[in-house]
């Protein structure tokens, strides 16, 4: 599990002394009820296409993930191994819940799914990732998102 | 991932996370994150549990209602059991399949080469049959012969080839690691009779008692020795897993 104490070594140890990025500040964006709210996935385990290209190294970018992929379109070249894989290979769901959401958005729970979700790799240095985003955080406005839900890996 | 959550948000655009490393979004303070005590790798819990999935999507989503934060909350839940991947877990799957017994006359890396192959050999059969039966594969980049042809032509010094010209050799070893472990757990797990293994169950079995995890180690050793920086990178972190 991935409480810190219950990992074996050498790996607690990896983990527990990553660098953190650090903030002064939290920022904060006032949001609709959640009903109301358009919602994208953005995940950190270096998932693309089928053809697309895989995650060769520490850019901070990342990849686009239409929003009508189906599980056997999506597939993982996040550089880490230090991580289970067997549970996307079983369901992609574990990693990249686009069924979840798409029911919620069914049950009206939320208001849409967007058009277009995205993921960068996880391992790349976040200050690579800033101007990433900033780039993403357009194409988000773009889609008329309101909100992401972001998933580590 | 909690710096994403800041980059977005100073952005305009609102976000709520899982978070996996309790102590680093302690440190890192993004604005929502749903805390959650599930393995590596496995960020919605458990695979194949809707229901279970669902009410954690919909936790991480509810902290878009608070009107400040930051807001870091703890999931309630363990994952269901059966998904349980602690070291303290029991360790009972194993593989169906009993290898075939090691070729005299060879060299080391000749034997593993030849062990690979037969152990191919004896979980194709199910891969394909896997292949009939689902769309899905989680094999991204190297059918499972071509994972194979690069990672023993590497090991025998026979000149590899990546197949996309444009794709460093580190990466695609990498990438040709990661395709040979799919297929070994797609096949392995398709075989009548199996129920999936936890993460770790596979990782034991694979690491273990395969010639594949036995071949991709000394691919791993050999990449440590080659003058190439992002050669020595992959065989010192981005094949065989910690503690492994």
């Amino acid at each position: 599990m991935a409480r810190l104490e219950n990992l074996a070594e050498p790996m607690r140890s990896h983990i527990a002394d990553l660098p953190c990025p650090q903030f002064d500040q939290t920022p904060w964006v006032n949001v609709p009820e959640l009903a109301n709210q358009r919602i994208a996935l953005i995940s950190t385990a270096g998932l693309h296409r089928r053809g697309d290209r895989p995650f060769g190294g520490m850019d901070g970018d990342f990849r686009v993930i239409d929003g009508t992929s189906r599980a056997e379109d999506l597939v993982m070249t996040h550089i880490s191994t230090n991580f289970d894989r067997t549970g996307f290979q079983q369901d992609w769901n574990v990693v990249f819940p686009i069924d979840r959401l798409r029911q919620l958005a069914d049950e009206n729970r939320i208001g849409s799914v967007a058009d277009f979700h995205y993921s960068f790799m996880g391992a790349a240095d976040p200050s690579k990732m800033e101007p990433s985003a900033e780039n993403l955080a357009g194409l988000l406005k773009g889609d008329n998102v309101d909100a992401a839900v972001l998933i580590p890996v | 991932m909690g710096a994403l959550a800041h980059y977005l948000e100073a952005k305009g655009i609102a976000t709520t996370q899982i978070s996996l490393i309790r102590e680093h979004t302690e440190k890192i303070h993004p604005p929502r994150a749903l805390w959650v005590p599930f393995d590596l790798g496995r960020p919605l819990g458990v695979p194949d549990d809707p229901s279970f999935q669902k009410k954690v999507l919909i936790s991480a989503l509810e902290l878009l209602n608070a009107r400040s934060g930051p807001v870091l909350v703890d999931f309630s839940e363990e994952a269901p059991v059966g998904a349980d991947d602690s070291d303290t877990a029991q360790e009972a799957w194993s593989c169906p399949i009993s290898f075939s017994a090691p070729e005299q006359a060879e060299t080391d890396l000749e034997k593993q080469v030849s062990a690979l192959r037969r152990e191919m050999t004896e979980l194709m059969p199910w891969y394909d049959k896997r292949r009939k039966e689902q769309s899905r594969t989680a094999v991204a980049n190297f059918e499972p012969d071509a994972a194979a042809d690069l990672l023993c032509d590497y090991l025998l010094d026979q000149s590899p080839e990546p197949g996309d010209s444009e794709m460093p050799l580190a990466v695609a070893i990498r990438l040709a690691v990661q395709d040979l472990k799919t297929f070994y757990y797609e096949a392995a797990t398709h075989q009548p009779g199996t129920t999936p293994p936890t993460s770790r169950e596979f990782a034991r079995w694979f690491w273990t008692q395969t010639a594949a995890g036995h071949l991709i180690r000394s691919v791993s050793e050999k990449c440590k020795t080659e003058p190439d920086k992002s050669l020595q990178m992959t065989g010192k972190a981005f094949l065989v897993p910690m503690g492994w």
